[in-house]
């Protein structure tokens, strides 16, 4: 490549907001004392300062929309194959030069058993090899770029003739593990080197076969739900490229942008996708353009389906500003369009409330086709929910998944996090806070079971559940040790992630709010949603804004939930209450009446995590002792000596530390009542185990 | 219901089967429960989150104890079990084999009362088993094959590949769930004319007093085929009166409940149940055998003469 070349086709600068222009200015006298008021704020500026140098909002608009694409693609639902053509305006936005691009092409993901998709979900476990027919691919035809931003400022200068064809130096590449086998990340050299906020078009076609249903994208009959699904570029963050592949446990990570897309289906066919739709034309030969505009999101996905039956409603609130839900429901749930609509609703309410406004105007809501396997996942300004044909209304589906993804609308969608590295910061702030929502809109919740190969419900209603189910307690009991959550969360071992990811999570942040009290973390969620919107926040981001807002430094308790895998567990060890002469007091002499109960409590720290807990131990007089034990050492003995007997003793009575994995050892009584539960129960399991034997009785 | 004694004794077969594995439970879970202030949840309600914790230490026995215990849930878990081809715990499944072998030793008894429509007495009833034992096993043997085929092959085949083949592209759960339903219908159509030459190879080694299970079973087939309506119409009657056991349990079965007297209540309406779910198995049992009695001999025909019950060596040493 010629410097000529080189000079031809060097990226023009754009121009960019007053401030920050002024900041790469040449040292005169006034900006170098600005320079030292600017250095004594650098302690303040660098708690803010995120992972891309530029990423301030462009002038008149939410985010950086920094990657913004055009896109015209066509459904061949015949042959299952998507075409596309797509214009990427990408600006770098990050403090370095960039002399390549990297791509996802997440589909290829699928293209054979040797992906590290495919191998890892191999790891866990309850795998089902795909059907032939499953396979996906994406193929890129030609990829060209070209320096400047003609369509951006209108500048004529820049030709056809200038576009470099790029596609015989693509290459895949795999940084995570380098499986030679992997073609989700593409990667390209540039023939320039694009400077910290200069803009390149790149200009992609490309082919795909969409598959039968693999991580919520595919078809399933005539429904189709298309996700990544378009050559997509990685975030260029300050230390280069963050372009992972395509794992099978984690999600996503881009930058923002405007995304203008056409979309072409055959006719009949009712398509819903990120942004709002703004055009929609029917051709002579069968087929429907759909075109969608969505500003300031970082992804775009779309569903098409002959069958679905659409809704819609407005969210309204006296404070927050109106959204327009548009549903897209499955025919055979259209008597549970309601459900959806207020669940979505109270997650607009109470997030909007809590963190700030969802900041679109509209919301489109996909209820999954049977057997799509798409169900549950966000996307932005457009979600997949969830429900069934039969749904009790005591049963809280569809109401959480509901909750859920439009809780990510926020926590994903507007709050940029990069799922690849650190997805607890989406998912696991967003299931706390699904599961606050819950509560707080009275959602019924019931547990229920599902027989006769899982289409009959059956409801229990003896055992509501509660948040802490909602929150994943469960399942984060079983593999509390799993992971370590500051673990790149690809890193983690395959099945781990959602019992760490979500689960931990949002337990240790129920656990802050019992500690803090829900104000103090609600102005934190509210703050780093404030500061962190349309941006990249990582998880120092994060834990400085907690530590702002809670006015002390918290990192003792992000070190034993964050940056460990130790697990909480504190009990009773022993617990004795017997008669004995009370001992005088100061120069008192030994009354001999003065019998009483000298009262031994000895709780007990089992777990390697360290939290501060209340032990407090009840008399049979009514009187509490209440003692604050710092939680460090391995025990603690409180020695009692009064005239009443002690009933019981309970460490952390108030259940501030729902991360404890063993509750049922934190009380012990003096009256246990282990006999009467334990016979209640066996009575019915026994009840249970003769009609399974008079049920295989049949056979004989 | 006219050998009450015979009900009884299967119902305390099936008690005694089960209290021993109760007992292991109720040790495990008053070991868990310990001193803990839980335990009064527990006992006067259900705390899940302690069921949680229970399960995630818990292994074999333990394991079953979940939330499908509960009331009518415990029917449709183990029906949908049946229907779902799925495993059970090696403790329970042990258990079941065990219980299976024992239900084949009374059956000769159960069946050669019902043959002969008159009390046999204890002697008479074990005697019978015992003379039958080994050929009830033999044919027991073959009839686990078989439903081992069904289940492993069949039921695979049925509700696994074809029902993947038939909805693999509907987008509506009820049109699956209708495919399901016919599958299962299908299946269960398998499993009862199984079933249904099963009883009648057990009735004609009893009645008929046959040494050979095979020919036992070869000479029920043939009399399924000659009297196909008759035998279909008394299954089909029996099944509606499981059903409409099932129907009545389901509005009856109490929940988790309390500890207390209200506990015993529960307890005795379960075993009402339990009972009354005895009593339908004997009504196919004695049905049945009155029916090929009727159609190939007469009622109360026997081959074999009452079983005497041997004397004892020692006795005779007495004399």
């Amino acid at each position: 490549m010629s410097s000529d070349y080189r000079m031809r086709f060097m990226p023009r600068t754009v121009r960019r907001p007053a401030a920050v222009t002024r900041a790469a200015s040449g040292i005169s006298r006034a900006a170098l004392l600005s320079l030292v008021l600017l250095w004594c704020l650098i302690d303040v500026a660098a708690q803010q300062q995120g992972v891309q140098q530029f990423d301030q909002a462009e002038t008149g608009a939410r985010s950086p929309r920094n990657a913004n694409y055009e896109i015209d693609v066509a459904l061949d639902h015949a042959a299952r194959r998507l075409s596309g053509r797509e214009t990427i305006r990408w600006r770098n936005i990050s403090a370095n030069a960039a002399t390549d691009l990297q791509f996802h092409l997440y589909w290829n993901a699928w293209r054979d058993a040797e992906s590290t998709w495919l191998r890892e979900r191999r790891l866990a476990g309850a795998y089902r090899p795909p059907r032939p027919d499953a396979w996906a691919s994406m193929d890129v035809a030609r990829l060209r770029v070209r320096g400047g931003a003609t369509a951006r400022d209108g500048d004529p200068g820049v030709a056809e003739s200038d576009w470099i064809d790029l596609t015989a130096q693509m290459r895949f590449i795999a940084p995570d593990d380098g499986n030679a086998a992997d073609r989700s990340v593409m990667a390209t050299r540039l023939p320039f080197a694009v400077a910290p906020n200069e803009e390149v078009e790149i200009e992609v076609e490309w082919t795909a076969k969409v598959p039968r249903p693999f991580a919520r994208t595919g078809y399933v009959g005539d429904y189709y739900f298309i996700a990544h699904w378009f050559p997509k570029l990685g975030v260029l963050e300050d230390a280069g490229w963050n372009t992972h592949q395509f794992h099978a446990a984690t999600e996503f990570y881009a930058d923002y942008g405007v995304y203008d897309v056409r979309i072409t289906v055959p006719q009949g066919f009712v398509v819903g996708a990120s942004g709002r739709q703004t055009e929609r034309t029917d051709d002579d030969a069968g087929q429907t353009r759909y075109r969608f505009r969505g500003d300031d999101i970082h992804d775009f996905a779309w569903t098409a389906s002959p069958r679905f039956v659409e809704a819609r409603q407005t969210f309204r609130h006296a404070t927050l500003p109106a959204v327009e839900m548009r549903l897209l429901l499955q025919p055979e749930h259209a008597g549970q369009a309601q459900r959806h609509f207020d669940a979505a609703a109270a997650a607009l309410r109470y997030y909007g409330e809590w963190f700030g406004p969802y900041p679109y105007d509209h919301l489109t809501i996909v209820d999954p086709a049977f057997q799509s396997g798409s169900g549950g996942m966000e996307y932005p300004t457009l979600f997949t929910a969830g429900t069934r044909w039969i749904a009790p209304s005591r049963v809280s589906q569809p109401e959480r998944v509901t909750i859920h993804e439009a809780g990510h609308q926020f926590w994903y969608g507007v709050v940029g996090t990069n799922e690849f590295e650190h997805a607890w910061m989406d998912e696991g702030i967003n299931s706390y806070v699904e599961a606050r929502v819950s509560s707080e809109a009275r959602v019924p919740s019931y547990l229920a079971a599902r027989f006769f190969g899982g289409f009959i419900p059956w409801v229990f209603p003896d055992i509501p559940l509660t948040r802490l189910h909602d929150e994943g307690r469960f399942g984060y009991r079983e593999q509390a040790e799993s992971d370590v959550p500051a673990t790149d969360t690809y890193r983690y071992w395959p099945g781990t992630h959602v019992a760490i990811s979500y689960g931990k999570t949002a337990l240790w942040m129920h656990t802050l709010e019992r500690h803090l009290g829900w104000p103090v973390l609600q102005r934190i969620l509210s703050t780093y949603f404030d500061r962190w919107k349309f941006r990249h926040p990582r998880p120092a981001d994060f834990f400085a804004v907690v530590n702002e807002v809670a006015g002390g430094d918290l990192g003792w308790f992000l070190d034993e939930a964050y940056r460990s895998s130790n697990v909480f567990d504190y009990g009773v060890q022993s617990f004795t209450s017997t008669r004995v002469r009370l001992t005088p007091g100061d120069g008192g002499q030994p009354d001999p009446a003065a019998e009483g109960y000298r009262t031994v409590v000895v709780v007990q720290r089992l777990g390697e995590a360290m939290f501060p807990v209340e032990v407090v131990t009840t008399f049979r007089d009514g009187q509490r002792a209440s003692e604050r034990w710092d939680g460090r050492d391995r025990r603690v003995i409180y020695t009692y000596e009064r005239p009443s007997e002690a009933l019981s003793v309970e460490v952390d009575p108030e259940r501030v530390l729902v991360l404890d994995v063993r509750t049922t050892n934190n009380s012990a009584t003096l009256a246990p009542r282990a006999g009467d539960a334990s016979l209640k129960w066996t009575l019915t399991w026994l009840v249970w185990l003769q009609e399974l034997l008079l049920t295989y009785a049949f056979f004989v | 219901m006219s050998a009450p004694a015979m009900v009884f004794g299967v119902y305390a077969l099936t008690v005694a089967a089960a209290v021993p594995f109760a007992v292991v439970l109720r040790g495990d879970i008053e070991a868990h429960l310990g001193r803990s202030l839980v335990a009064h949840t527990v006992a006067d309600g259900v705390s899940y989150d302690w069921w949680q914790e229970f399960l995630t230490q818990a292994s074999g026995i333990g394991s079953t104890f979940t939330p499908a215990i509960v009331g009518f849930a415990s029917t449709l878990d183990h029906l949908s079990g049946v229907l779902d081809a799925q495993g059970e715990a090696v403790p329970i499944a042990g258990l079941v084999a065990v219980y299976l072998v024992t239900w084949t030793f009374v059956s000769g008894g159960i069946l050669d009362r019902y043959a002969r429509r008159r009390a046999t007495g204890a002697y008479g009833f074990f005697g019978a088993a015992g003379a039958c034992f080994w050929r009830l096993l033999r044919l027991g043997l073959v009839a686990a094959l078989v439903y081992a085929l069904l289940f492993a092959y069949v039921h695979r085949w049925l509700l696994d590949d074809a029902y993947d083949r038939l909805t693999r592209d509907l987008t509506a759960e009820r049109l699956v769930f209708a495919w399901r339903v016919a599958l299962y219908a299908l299946f269960g159509a398998l499993l009862v004319a199984v079933n249904v030459v099963f009883d009648y190879a057990k009735i004609r080694l009893v009645v008929e007093d046959r040494r050979s299970a095979l020919g036992a079973l070869r000479a029920a087939l043939a009399f399924v085929t000659r009297h196909t309506d008759r035998v279909l119409a008394l299954y089909a009657a029996n099944a509606l009166l499981f059903v409409l056991l099932i129907a009545g349990w389901a509005a009856a079965a109490p929940g988790a409940g309390r500890a207390g007297w209200t506990m015993w209540v529960a307890f005795a309406g379960a075993q009402l149940y339990v009972l009354a779910r005895l009593v339908v198995k004997l009504q196919f049992m004695a049905s049945q055998t009155a029916l090929f009695q009727a159609s190939l001999a007469h009622a109360g025909y026997t081959a074999a003469p009452p079983p005497a019950w041997p004397e004892s060596p020692a006795a005779e040493a007495i004399r």
